[in-house]
């Protein structure tokens, strides 16, 4: 604990503030803000943007997003990336559904087996990285081409059939859809909620947590106080590739089709969610918190540009000004308050 | 007698062989579509096919439209001495330069699939899509499914893209005099992200929306998924669109998608790799071959048992 304590100690009389000045201080504010000023704007424009139909039809995709985020920001707290998310994301549906659809294996079986190798692909870019010494940025590029070269060639190209997930327990236990209210939601729901409660606690109360931290923060340094850096790197990177793999899964379920294509650009989106949410780019810092925030930052903006009713082709031009306009706002409040203090 | 024999056999074997050595040629294949794609899979199983059926090697590449990367694999080709080409158009002109260095290296180019009059082709097998988009258009309004004044929604996978471009060319030469609009939205080429953009563009203009054009086989293969998603039962909106994958065959038959057009992909390939073969033979391909049928419910189950290969 004490490593990570150490670096908020110059930052001393954190507890004498005022309670707004310390709501401030914290790096979810500025995606908190950004977030509700979102919700406010879109349902403004549109009412129906919070309607019980269109939160039903957002939260699904935004929670695999979440799921890979979540893991993406331990790994970028350690000062490393994970370029091969999208990929693994892709690959392990397809690897999972040409188990099963071969006859090979039951559909839990193969899941577990999905899951598996993606965490061996995980150990596979740790391994890179921390014994070769290769950025991970760099490993992690290749090994999203190997997976989704591999996935490609495994299937011709061709996409898996999931038609028959629907009577399966472990597909219900996934992602099966039910009723609170008027809203529809399904179990990723779940499951995104208790990764995101269980990574919070590792990052923050755990000493992994802080061998997180500390690794991504100064890792010499870590290494000087007995941190098993390297260690914690593989752990993390394989912690990646298994939560790609288990929202790939999830995804193929949901939208009954396994391409081998599926997950492409995902890893960026991803990383902007994180970096959006506060942690730091180049390692040091995280939050599980704002992770979940940026999260729904993102696909919230995606869902509420379409729902005020900007112009079809001119979507991109949206998402990319306010992507600007919300990192501009994320920064200017991050040194606000570090003028402030 | 015994070394007559011998030498008979002999000269037998080297008759046989060498006229098979002397025909077996190399073609090369090369597509603008995506590798996962599944229409596109279709396309390259009818490449495939061909290369078995014939004895001649054909190489296959995908470039997922990147125009570059295509026009490279083309300039490879020439490199390597093939026998002929067949390529699709990436962008209206791109493929202006590298048909004419293909040319002027005596290798015939033929284009399948997206028809570019700009291109100095050898021949063209495959739609004309600006007469597919016309005919999706007519559809709606013969069948009385859209009126003077009503909005049709076209998402597609590639906005810009030839195939969405030509489509939209003959979809307005119906609708403009009829004071019908419509509009064209983006939706990638993932599948998460397809149905989810899908989703929520119904979410959001649902009242307005009086039919579906997809302009790709990927968002009309949506349709189902993404009506389940929102609540809206087949049938309530006019649908049609593309019909080359399983997703949109059972579509058509459960009543989501009203009409689909099936490009017949396998045929393409095949028909656009022998007439590069007759053109590396000498015998030049001056004539186009157009396919495209525009099926309903009752031929769904046909063009089904073809993907399905029954």
């Amino acid at each position: 604990m004490a490593l990570a304590h150490e670096t908020h100690s110059r930052d001393v009389p954190a507890d004498e503030r005022p309670l707004l000045r310390r709501l401030i201080a914290k790096p979810e504010f500025g995606p908190l803000v950004l977030l509700v000023v979102l919700i406010v704007v879109f349902t403004a424009i549109n009412p129906n943007f919070l309607s019980p139909l269109n939160v039903s039809n957002t939260f699904p995709f935004t929670v695999e997003f979440g799921l890979m985020a979540l893991a993406m920001t331990l790994l970028m707290t350690a000062g490393e990336f994970d370029l091969s998310v999208g990929a693994v994301f892709g690959f392990s549906a397809v690897l999972m559904w040409t188990l099963f659809n071969q006859g090979l294996v039951p559909l839990p079986l193969a899941f577990v087996i999905a899951i598996a190798v993606a965490a061996l692909i995980g150990l596979v870019n740790g391994l890179f990285v921390t014994r070769l010494k290769i950025p991970s940025f760099l490993v992690t590029l290749g090994m999203m081409l190997v997976v989704r070269g591999t996935a490609l060639f495994v299937t011709d190209g061709f996409p898996q059939r999931t038609w028959n997930a629907g009577d399966q327990w472990i597909a219900n236990l996934l992602v099966g859809d039910f009723y609170i209210g008027p809203f529809r939601l399904y179990m990723s729901l779940f499951w995104f909620i208790l990764a995101a409660v269980i990574f919070w606690y590792i990052l923050n109360q755990t000493k992994f947590g802080n061998w997180i931290q500390a690794a991504g923060g100064n890792p010499a340094a870590a290494r000087a106080r007995g941190v098993h850096v390297d260690r914690t790197k593989l752990i993390l990177f394989m912690l990646c590739s298994a939560m790609a793999a288990l929202a790939g899964v999830i995804s193929s379920i949901r939208t009954s089709a396994a391409n081998p294509n599926s997950g492409t650009g995902y890893e960026l989106e991803v990383i902007a969610m994180v970096v959006i949410g506060g942690t730091a780019l180049m390692g040091g810092r995280g939050t599980i918190v704002g992770t979940v925030l940026g999260v729904f930052i993102l696909r919230l903006m995606r869902n509420g540009i379409v729902m005020i009713g900007v112009p079809g082709l001119a979507y991109n031009i949206f998402i990319g000004a306010i992507i600007l306009g919300m990192m501009a706002l994320h920064y200017g409040l991050e040194r606000r308050n570090h003028a402030g203090n | 007698m015994l070394k007559n024999l011998k030498l008979l056999l002999a000269g037998a074997a080297l008759a046989v062989a060498l006229p098979a050595m002397a025909e077996a040629k190399t073609f090369y294949w090369i597509s603008h579509g995506g590798p996962a794609d599944p229409v596109w899979t279709y396309f390259l199983q009818g490449a495939n096919q061909w290369a078995e059926d014939t004895g001649n090697t054909v190489n296959t590449s995908f470039h997922s439209g990147d125009v570059p990367s295509q026009q490279e694999a083309v300039r490879s080709a020439i490199a390597a001495g093939a026998d002929g080409i067949v390529t699709t158009s990436p962008d209206p002109g791109s493929m202006n330069a590298v048909v004419d260095e293909a040319h002027a290296a005596g290798i015939p180019v033929i284009n399948i699939n997206t028809p570019d009059p700009t291109v100095d082709f050898d021949a063209y097998v495959g739609m004309d899509l600006v007469v597919t988009g016309a005919q999706w258009a007519q559809y709606l309004v013969d069948k009385g499914l859209v009126k003077e004044g009503d909005f049709v929604w076209m998402p597609v996978e590639v906005p810009g893209a030839t195939y969405g471009v030509q489509e939209e060319q003959g979809i307005r030469s119906v609708f403009e005099p009829l004071n019908i609009t419509w509009e064209v939205t983006d939706n990638t080429l993932d599948q998460a992200e397809v149905i989810t953009r899908m989703s929520d563009y119904l979410t959001a203009n649902r009242d307005k929306i009086k039919a579906i054009i997809g302009l790709g086989d990927l968002v009309t293969g949506s349709v189902k998924r993404v009506f389940d998603q929102v609540g809206v039962k087949p049938g309530d909106i006019p649908v049609v669109g593309w019909g080359n994958s399983l997703d949109t065959t059972q579509e058509v038959l459960e009543g989501y998608v009203n009409a689909a057009m099936w490009q017949d992909p396998h045929a393409t390939s095949y028909v656009g790799l022998s007439l590069a073969n007759m053109a590396a033979s000498g015998i030049p391909a001056g004539f186009d071959v157009l396919v495209g049928n525009l099926y309903e419910k009752d031929g769904a189950q046909l063009v089904d048992d073809i993907l399905s290969g029954k």
